[in-house]
């Protein structure tokens, strides 16, 4: 895959999800073609509104997943691990690419994720604001049939 | 008047109830005044009160102050009191930043002691204490061993090395440790997030500010607390950072399947709690304990930093500063407390969460020092306006089991005060007023800028006129550091 078609900012990420009004915290609609297509674009929104997601490299690779019992609590699972990262690593990500099953023993649903991306410099990097948390608060991740996916979700910052 | 379909009765000028209906073991009651009251209209947090007033062993009623707003579980804002033999703890009732909570320092100096050097102290602050994205590296990340003891220690770890004396602990709620604080109960996970995160403030709402006293109301109590007017003085924000986050996340899922296990019928799943006294309850007592022991030791560190920088920054001696502790709360927290129920004692694990403990004359839990007047209520309100102390009361140990509000409120969400900040400079607004500000985050000031908080003056006056914490001081801002 070449550098261009990994970064969001080459893919016209910024209109895949928007802020709803929530008093304290951030609650997110994020929009997808597919579950792979909306994680990703969670993914986008969550590292959108830690860092300038457009100041960040590409070297850099990482490998995460999320499983839940429902597609909603793998994609809280799959985000909450990349604030993991973030938090740790301090790997802010620029770009990423998500593949949705379904487990057969289970039925449970698996989200693998690679991201791309680079360790965070504060001397490089905007930073935005800290997240605390992925909640479990008003989470949905809704099949909308033709009209693709949409998830709405609340970042504890 | 109701909320989402239920009765809403008027106690007072200030007290407002939600009787006990449809599976509420005890009413709900909100201190707010009429304004505040209207504003919550079509707002769940209403709800949230009474969805908080089912969980077994509820003692008295599910109470919400006047800051309050829509939370994950309990409301922001929310106080809910269980009985230690009966009742349950709740990770929700504490929310993700464990021991987020307010640090108030005295200083010898006055306002002419800072004239044409503010902008240059609010600058060292910001270099000099960690601040906003994944802040971390005040100190050398810590190695397992030293974390646990830290855990277990609390603000005493920190006060061991050299960053502050006994006396803080004194000054601190709790004396900087609760105790039961079980390293072997908190995840690897928490223990990697918590490790280089010490000593630093995060971002969101958490600042550092240099204030000035404004005003004295109580002028006995301000005398006990150290606070003359004309005084400079400083506020902490903030809480136990990553680990915190974590410890709630992890006992979050134990605490969804303990609530199954126990057959207990939660309202809202994310209301999941235990018995108190289960392996669940005592397993997260455990951890909660070690995240707001992380809390203090997070807040004496930033402390000891504030003091290094303000001596470089103004080329003084220590002496000449004088950093004294007035008090040091906890707004985001579950402990086991007794309270007079009736005449009998009855031990309670107090959740507050967004809400402030405000015990009242004689209780020993109150500093020695404090014991006549009170314990000092710390309420941080906007960085362009003024921040309170007041003090706790028996009004308060009989309302509210010692508890008050926490802060302003936010009356506007992060994206509305963006929206409304476009095209402003919130830094050069608040320079025009005398106040100094930076930070961090690119977006910070906007979301965090005065009009996006509610009127600080009437949260406090709420608790005022309801007699649980009458004004002391009144604290303005001169500098303020954001993450």
């Amino acid at each position: 895959m070449s550098d261009q078609s990994r970064r969001w900012a080459d893919r016209g990420a910024g209109d895949c999800y928007r802020e709803l009004d929530h008093p304290a915290d951030l609650w997110l609609e994020v929009q997808g073609d597919s579950l792979s297509s909306l994680a990703e674009n969670a993914l986008f929104a969550l590292f959108d509104t830690m860092v300038s997601t457009e100041d960040v490299a590409t070297d850099g690779t990482a490998e995460l997943s999320g499983v839940g019992a429902e597609p909603a609590e793998a994609l809280r699972s799959l985000l909450a691990e990349a604030l993991f990262l973030f938090d740790t690593q301090r790997f802010a990500a620029a770009g990423a690419k998500v593949t949705a099953e379904m487990l057969g023993e289970t039925g449970e649903t698996r989200l693998r994720a690679t991201l791309w991306g680079e360790t965070l410099r504060r001397d490089r990097h905007r930073l935005k604001t800290e997240v605390k948390a992925v909640t479990h608060h008003l989470l949905r991740v809704v099949d909308e049939g033709g009209k693709g996916w949409r998830a709405t979700l609340i970042l504890d910052v | 008047m109701a909320a989402e379909g239920r009765e809403l009765r008027r106690l007072s000028d200030t007290v407002w109830e939600i009787p006990a209906t449809a599976g509420m073991r005890v009413p709900g009651r909100i201190y707010a005044d009429a304004a505040d009251i209207d504003a919550l209209a079509g707002d769940q947090s209403l709800e949230q009160v009474c969805n908080v007033a089912h969980l077994p062993g509820i003692e008295g009623y599910s109470l919400a102050m006047p800051d309050m707003h829509f939370g994950y579980g309990f409301p922001i804002g929310g106080v809910g009191a269980f009985r230690t033999d009966d009742g349950v703890i709740s990770p929700g009732g504490v929310g993700y930043d464990i021991n987020c909570g307010v640090r108030l320092l005295t200083t010898a100096l006055e306002a002419r002691d800072l004239e044409g050097k503010m902008r240059q102290v609010v600058d060292r602050l910001l270099s000099d204490v960690p601040s906003g994205v994944g802040s971390h590296g005040a100190i050398e990340a810590l190695s397992p061993p030293d974390l646990k003891h830290l855990l277990v220690k609390g603000a005493a770890w920190a006060v061991e090395r050299g960053f502050g004396t006994a006396a803080d602990l004194d000054r601190t709620e709790s004396s900087g440790a609760l105790p039961g604080a079980d390293p072997d109960s908190v995840s690897e996970r928490a223990y990697t997030r918590g490790r280089d995160q010490v000593g630093t403030l995060g971002s969101g709402n958490h600042f550092l500010e240099v204030q000035i006293v404004d005003h004295v109301y109580d002028p006995r109590a301000a005398a006990a607390y150290g606070l003359f007017e004309g005084r400079v003085t400083i506020m902490i924000h903030c809480g136990s950072r990553g680990f915190g986050y974590q410890v709630c996340e992890d006992y979050l899922e134990v605490m969804g399947k303990a609530a199954v296990r126990y057959g207990i019928d939660l309202p809202d799943r994310q209301l999941a709690c235990a018995p108190v006294r289960s392996p669940e309850g005592r397993a997260y007592m455990g951890a909660m304990g070690c995240a707001a022991n992380y809390a203090w030791a997070n807040r004496q560190m930033i402390m000891h930093l504030t003091e290094e920088t303000l001596l470089r920054a103004l080329h003084i001696s220590p002496r000449e500063l004088d950093l004294q502790l007035v008090y040091d709360v906890a707004h985001n927290i579950a402990t086991v407390e007794v309270h007079d129920r009736d005449g009998h004692a009855r031990e309670l694990c107090v959740h507050r969460k967004g809400a402030t403990r405000a015990f009242g004359p004689g209780r020993q839990e109150v500093p020695a020092a404090y014991r006549e007047v009170g314990q000092p209520v710390l309420i941080p309100g906007d960085m362009g306006t003024a921040s309170y102390v007041c003090r706790g009361t028996e009004e308060a140990m009989r309302q509210t089991f010692g508890s008050s509000c926490h802060g302003a409120g936010r009356v506007l969400s992060r994206t509305q005060a963006v929206k409304r900040a476009k095209g402003r400079s919130i830094e050069r607004e608040l320079a025009a007023v005398g106040v100094v500000v930076r930070s961090r985050g690119s977006k910070t000031l906007a979301e965090e800028m005065p009009e996006a908080y509610k009127d600080v003056d009437r949260v406090v006056g709420v608790m005022e006129r309801a007699g649980i914490s009458p004004r002391v001081a009144r604290l303005r801002p001169l500098g303020v550091i954001k993450g």
